[in-house]
């Protein structure tokens, strides 16, 4: 049988404490924190897929955790199971990226960041006045409550989370390591070159579309299971764009840790300055700024830069070396 | 169009806003000529080029390939099919090595026949040793051979070279001109831009001169040098 690799089961072990972590007595408010970081996390791994690999500076997550949210709360209002509806709005995040993707991958750079933008907004607005089952709403726009997760416990959506927190790893490091991921560094580093390569770019760039946009659902999903009610203000929140954003830029854009680190940051900057309100805000540009301005390459790439990792893989070399020896 | 043609323009036309790029172009390449592509700055060589790869759609006019019409079909599909470009400014993957370079055209490019191993590539330009160098790294004269090599990884049927020595030394010269002469005996098709007289006279079996979009000569290395319309072209 062949030994698997060190950093491989390193990522197991982590897993599986971070998964033993509501059996063993770890307090709930933790759990919650956890819940927001793996869901930052999985959002971030996404943005950072398109933004840092496939060059798609995509401007609408918070219309695929809106469409998420909207399909699973008003799917349990007519009888839908939430854990169908947590699919489902995944499958219709997706749906969305499909029928946007025409075009708005006509437009390149910047003009398609503009372009994802303003999806969004049309979509508060439309949710904002759109009610297709129930009464006639009652302040707070459009809003509706998810039913029937009241025996989905904390413990339950803190697994929830961490699964899709994880997938979200998997399926980037997949990608980067299959045909797909040299593809979109192709595209990333030079679209004229890469078709006439062969590269079919709208199809390589649809398949990250359409494979983040699906993430994102399920990871706005899940948060609307956690979180049970949801209105077009909230759903569609530019700040579900703002924390991937955050996330990828003060991490690492383009690398694999980075969202990870930065989805830590910017989670542990979300509670820390939880009080303060419209200052919190403030605060995170801030350190935005900062960051952008003496790390271009983000937490990561300064780690690489100081050679912060050379330590742990030579340890790694030196045990994997003792363990194929024996 | 003769049988033996790999590619056959005709009548094309390319019109950008009220500028006319190329006027009524019409010309056909042998399967394994070399033919190489004259004319003074601005006399639409590399619009040709463009529009042979699939940037460019001509405005009027037909592009037959193998005796398939590709008018307008895009830069991928035409890389399928066997039509694979340098840029005479290199335009490299610049965060990846060199060896990722062309793989990514050897996977995508298409499967026709028997591809050469990277490897094998990369040793015929020259970047054997530096196979594992960031494109972005590498100075501008092994840029131009890795975009050689990258043409050559999707096993093209017609490789079009715009202007791959420019910039190179005069000691360097006999190397390129090997290095065509390889890709010949390979039995592909060759379409070259080229300023470096060197090479246009050394390496090429005919030359079509173009100025101001219009086909002016066409001939024999020697026999166009002659011509007085040439001369006229490029002298005034």
């Amino acid at each position: 049988m062949k030994i698997p690799r060190l950093t491989t089961l390193v990522s197991i072990l982590v897993l599986v404490v971070l998964a033993l972590f509501p059996v063993i007595g770890v307090p709930g408010n933790w759990l919650n924190y956890l819940f927001s970081f793996f869901i930052y996390l999985a959002l971030a791994n996404m943005w950072n897929l398109l933004a840092g690999y496939t060059g798609l500076i995509c401007l609408c997550p918070h219309a695929f955790v809106g469409l998420a949210g909207y399909t699973l709360a008003i799917g349990t209002w007519v009888g839908v199971p939430f854990q169908i509806g947590l699919i489902a709005g995944a499958a219709v995040a997706a749906l969305f990226a499909l029928v946007i993707s025409y075009p708005v991958f006509r437009m390149k750079g910047i003009y398609f960041a503009i372009g994802t933008l303003i999806l969004p907004e049309a979509l508060k607005a439309w949710f904002s006045f759109w009610r297709p089952v129930g009464n006639v709403y009652q302040g707070m726009g459009a809003g509706y409550s998810v039913a029937g997760v009241a025996g989905f416990t904390l413990v339950d959506r803190y697994w929830l989370a961490l699964a899709i927190a994880a997938a979200s790893i998997f399926l980037v490091y997949i990608i980067l390591r299959a045909r797909l991921g040299l593809g979109l560094t192709a595209i990333r580093d030079n679209e004229y070159t890469a078709a006439s390569s062969g590269v079919n770019i709208f199809r390589l760039k649809l398949s990250s579309f359409l494979i983040a946009a699906f993430i994102m659902g399920l990871a706005g999903a899940a948060y609307y299971i956690h979180n049970p009610r949801i209105n077009p203000v909230g759903g569609f929140s530019i700040s579900w764009l703002l924390l991937p954003l955050m996330a990828t830029v003060i991490g690492g854009e383009g690398s694999e840790e980075g969202p990870i680190i930065g989805a830590a940051v910017v989670t542990f900057l979300r509670f820390l300055l939880a009080d303060y309100g419209a200052w919190s805000l403030f605060i995170q540009g801030i350190i935005l700024v900062i960051v952008v301005v003496t790390m271009p390459q983000g937490i990561a790439g300064l780690l690489r830069q100081v050679g912060a990792y050379r330590f742990p893989q030579k340890l790694f070399q030196l045990a994997e070396g003792k363990i194929h020896k024996t | 169009m003769s049988e033996t043609a790999v590619l056959s323009i005709d009548r094309v036309n390319k019109r950008f806003g009220g500028i006319l790029a190329l006027q009524d172009l019409s010309f056909e390449v042998q399967a394994g000529e070399v033919l190489g592509l004259m004319g003074p700055n601005g006399a639409g060589k590399t619009t040709l080029l463009n529009i042979i790869a699939g940037t460019y759609s001509p405005s009027s006019g037909r592009v037959n390939f193998c005796g398939r019409d590709i008018t307008g079909l895009p830069a991928h599909k035409l890389c399928h099919l066997g039509i694979a470009r340098t840029y005479q400014i290199p335009q490299p993957f610049t965060s990846l090595s060199a060896r990722q370079n062309i793989l990514v055209a050897a996977k995508y490019g298409g499967k026709r026949g028997d591809t050469l191993e990277l490897d094998e590539i990369l040793d015929l330009v020259d970047l054997l040793k530096q196979k594992d160098t960031i494109a972005g790294d590498l100075a501008t004269v092994s840029l131009k051979k890795l975009e050689l090599a990258r043409a050559l990884a999707s096993n093209p049927t017609l490789i079009l070279l715009d202007e791959i020595a420019a910039g190179s030394t005069e000691a360097e010269l006999p190397r390129i001109l090997g290095m065509i002469e390889e890709i010949r005996k390979m039995g592909k098709t060759v379409v070259l831009v080229e300023h470096v007289m060197k090479v246009m006279v050394e390496a090429v079996d005919r030359i079509i001169v173009i100025d101001k979009g219009e086909k002016i000569a066409e001939g024999t290395p020697g026999e166009v040098m002659e011509d007085e319309k040439v001369i006229a072209a490029y002298f005034g």
